[in-house]
């Protein structure tokens, strides 16, 4: 769901820590109502980045914007903007859940009658409700992410920014926090999120921003990044006699004019390989290959996930 | 070498803390020597400029050992504990022998090494005549055994701690009752008409190292009243101490198997959901029922102040209770003894006591709250979250510090009914008690600004606590070392600057206990505790602010 009014903006946003520049010339524009992931290698800025946007660091040059607010001067207003989630729980020993919330919840000065109500409804958007009485340090990993997200949407901000939220969950618990993401997004809030586990982000993402060495390498939609990168799509055989590995292969190279990454596996009677060319081209292979008496069990193309875009990236990146 | 002596004690050796105890230990050690050596061509047959240094080295020597050796043992165990290796230790080869055995090792490496910096100087003071040889070796012997006595305690307590900050409040308050609370009993009970019961309490005063140091100082017994006082402290203690140490072991070795960390987690269940009986019957209990669901935080409360109550164990209703209880008990029942045993004591000495143990309160209590205070939201991430909510940073300071500030004041105040009762039976005391409580009131913000500001230069609490106390000791401690060497080998006036420092001196001096009376300590100590709480406290909002500002 979007708004298409920009919400966060980062203009050419520079942070230097002494030698060391955590941001390089940054910029970003994201519409409201979007799920942003943020994904890059560690050390790649995205912390920096995020410790900007919330107006805990102020950028060496460049500025940042949320709803118009300018992230390291209006700092107040940034608080009430924002919900943020860092990587760190944050808890207090010898407290109860509610207790917990109920600090919080007065500390962005929410009156008590509507306090509780507001824990109350946090706590059932986040599917927390049970965890109410219990104390904070002894709740399990995923309990935390949850109690830590209701935290977050306390002062019902605009802004959801979470630093790893599926981090360190079980497959059944990051299901359910896929859920809750695309559940808050439907409230209309904007969620920039970021996360090393990618086919997640990739599920619930509109936009993707990759960064690596503080800059940023792609933004867009998942689709348009691929298209970016992935200029050749991938193919692979697979054949029903590994005998007949090196002669397919010989034939790829023969009629197949930008075929590069030609590889065989003997264990998998596959041989896989890159190309530019179209359907109706690589048609004409197949039917070379079965006229030759290739014996092929399948033929087909290997979509390319976020995972292989970021590595193809941050591997540009690195190099 | 067992692996874990190793990386405990090559751990422990490469803070920059450690280095600074071997070499200041040195140093301090050196300059008390030059100071006495002799440089004239008269020697000292009768020896008494080396028992008098001899004296001060011994009693510096405890007090560095009790201060210093418990924070390493006490965060040793815990420490693992919260960072996941404890796990791996016991699913190791490793028996519950060979860890505990490692871990005290370690703690007695480094430790050892202070004690052997020292030696040169006892070598010294040996060689300036007046001292038994067997005498030197004897407070080596019972040092040591303090040293593993100590760290014994702080293994034992760090196996069921769960937070570094528990560890060595309960450590450092274990210390306190075994090395000093535990003199008390015989104190009160020698030359009473009940012979098993002083004897009980004088074997039980066999567990302090302080006894046995006092003895081989050659300064008679602690607290000794004419010609009641008892020898043998020292095989006594070797005796007690012994025992307990090994005891101690015992029971940490035992613990130290995988079950340990098998605990349940706790379903956070609540009195309101209880049945009538039981809630009656826990309201009873408690007074104020632990379990009893928390209303909202009032709209004109500082949120900071009641979560800083909240997130504090002993901070709790109940506790609070109990502890202003106790010290209201404690403080009538010292003041009974005052009006009715003063031809034995004198109030002077009932008060002095009172007033020891009422700073030795504030002094063991602030730490433990304070210096977590900036440190401990480092450590928890709750710093960055606190940063996120629209408080001040003034607003966070103020409710951080009235949450001690309140603890402090009424746990004196519920000491207050004691001196009541000291100025009804004795009205010419008022003046005095009035200076005896400005000086526990300016003991008590001190210490809590003090240790407030050593905070907020900390990201971890375990090194935070330790360093607030290790002032905090130096100051009501340290100097009273000071004392103790008064008319040699240091001057009335040293000793009278030197003591300015220290508000539990000028309580004394304003009580008029023997040997403080002569030293003018008052209106001095109160201005300059006053400038360097208000210094102190600049520094604690400066650096909160620092911190809570963008980086």
């Amino acid at each position: 769901m979007t708004d298409n009014s920009v919400m966060l903006e980062a203009r050419q946003l520079t942070k230097r820590y002494g030698d060391i520049t955590a941001l390089d010339d940054f910029t970003l524009s994201v519409d409201g109502g979007n799920i942003v992931g943020v994904i890059g290698p560690n050390g790649a800025g995205k912390t920096t980045l995020i410790r900007i946007l919330v107006g805990q660091a102020r950028p060496t040059s460049g500025s940042a914007t949320i709803d118009g607010c300018d992230c390291s001067r209006d700092a107040q207003k940034i608080k009430h903007l924002v919900g943020y989630m860092p990587d760190v729980f944050g808890s207090y020993d010898n407290m109860r859940v509610g207790e917990y919330l109920d600090f919080f919840g007065a500390a962005f000065k929410i009156p008590p009658v509507k306090r509780r109500a507001r824990i109350d409804e946090v706590m059932e958007t986040t599917g927390s409700t049970y965890m109410k009485d219990r104390f904070v340090e002894s709740l399990s990993h995923g309990m935390k992410q949850r109690v830590a997200v209701a935290r977050t949407l306390l002062h019902d901000p605009s802004v959801l920014i979470l630093d790893e939220p599926a981090n360190g969950l079980d497959p059944h618990a990051r299901i359910e926090m896929r859920e809750l993401l695309l559940r808050l997004a439907k409230m209309g809030k904007t969620l920039i999120v970021t996360s090393h586990i990618l086919p997640e982000l990739s599920r619930i993402c509109d936009q993707v921003a990759i960064i690596t060495s503080g800059r940023l390498r792609a933004f867009g939609s998942l689709d348009e990044i691929m298209r970016m990168v992935h200029q050749q799509r991938m193919f692979e055989f697979q054949l029903t006699n590994a005998d007949q590995i090196n002669a397919v292969s010989q034939t790829i190279g023969q009629q197949v004019d930008d075929a590069t990454e030609i590889v065989g596996s003997a264990a998998e009677q596959t041989v896989r390989f890159r190309t530019g060319q179209s359907d109706q081209d690589l048609s004409v292979l197949l039917a070379k290959l079965i006229s030759d008496g290739v014996q092929v069990g399948q033929f087909r193309e290997i979509p390319f996930d976020l995972e292989d875009t970021f590595l193809s990236i941050t591997g540009k990146g690195a190099g | 070498m067992n692996a874990i002596v190793r990386r405990e004690l090559i751990s422990i050796l490469r803070t920059w803390p450690a280095a600074a105890i071997q070499v200041g230990t040195a140093v301090v050690f050196a300059l008390l020597v030059v100071a006495q050596w002799p440089t004239g061509a008269v020697v000292d047959l009768s020896g008494v400029q080396a028992e008098r240094v001899f004296r001060l080295f011994g009693y510096g020597l405890l007090t560095t050992l009790l201060l210093l050796v418990p924070a390493v043992p006490a965060t040793s165990i815990v420490r693992e504990k919260k960072q996941g290796t404890l796990t791996l230790l016991l699913n190791s080869p490793l028996t519950g022998w060979g860890i505990y055995s490692g871990k005290l090792l370690g703690v007695l490496g480094f430790v050892m090494l202070p004690l052997l910096m020292s030696l040169p100087a006892a070598a010294a003071c040996y060689a300036m005549g007046g001292l038994a040889l067997g005498d030197v070796l004897k407070l080596y012997a019972v040092l040591l055994l303090a040293t593993v006595q100590c760290a014994a305690i702080g293994l034992l307590v760090s196996s069921y701690a769960n937070s570094t900050d528990a560890a060595l409040r309960l450590t450092y308050g274990f210390m306190l009752l075994v090395a000093v609370i535990l003199l008390g009993p015989y104190q009160i009970l020698q030359g009473k008409p009940w012979p098993y019961v002083a004897d009980i309490a004088l074997w039980l005063r066999g567990l302090s190292p302080i006894p046995a140091v006092v003895e081989l100082l050659r300064q008679g017994d602690v607290g000794g009243q004419g010609l009641s006082a008892v020898a043998g402290n020292v095989y006594r203690y070797f005796i007690m101490g012994g025992a307990m140490t090994g005891l101690l072991a015992v029971w940490t070795a035992r613990r130290l198997k995988q079950t340990m960390l098998d605990r349940p987690r706790p379903q956070g269940v609540m009195t309101d959901d209880r049945s009538l009986g039981q809630r009656s019957a826990r309201r009873l209990f408690f007074l104020i029922d632990p379990q009893r669901r928390s209303r909202a935080i009032g709209r004109f409360t500082n949120p900071v102040l009641v979560k800083e109550f909240r997130s504090r164990r002993f901070g709790r209703s109940y506790w609070m209770v109990r502890l202003i209880a106790g010290c209201a008990i404690f403080s009538l029942l010292f003041s009974y003894a005052a009006t009715t045993s003063s031809e034995d004591w004198g109030v002077e000495t009932i008060g002095g006591i009172l007033v020891v143990l009422q700073v030795a309160l504030i002094v063991f209590i602030t730490p433990s709250l304070a210096a977590g205070m900036i440190s401990a939201e480092h450590e928890s991430g709750g710093w960055t979250l606190l940063r996120m909510t629209p408080l001040s940073a003034g607003r966070i300071v103020t409710g951080k510090l009235l949450s001690v500030l309140w603890t402090l004041l009424l746990v004196l105040l519920a000491t207050l009914p004691g001196y009541a009762l000291m100025i009804v039976i004795m009205p010419k005391l008022m003046q005095q008690i009035i200076y005896v409580l400005i000086c526990l009131v300016l003991s008590c913000v001190f210490s809590l600004v003090l240790s407030a500001m050593v905070s907020s230069f900390f990201r971890r609490t375990a090194p935070a606590t330790i360093t607030a106390y290790t002032v905090l000791a130096v100051i009501y401690g340290g100097t009273l070392l000071v004392w103790f060497g008064r008319d040699a080998p240091f001057g009335h006036d040293t000793v009278q600057r030197v003591l300015t420092v220290n508000t539990l001196a000028a309580a004394m001096h304003a009580i008029k206990v023997k040997g403080f009376e002569t030293y003018e300590l008052i209106p001095a100590n109160w201005w300059f505790v006053g400038c360097a709480t208000v210094a102190c406290l600049g520094v604690f909002a400066w650096r909160v602010r620092r911190l809570t500002r963008p980086e």
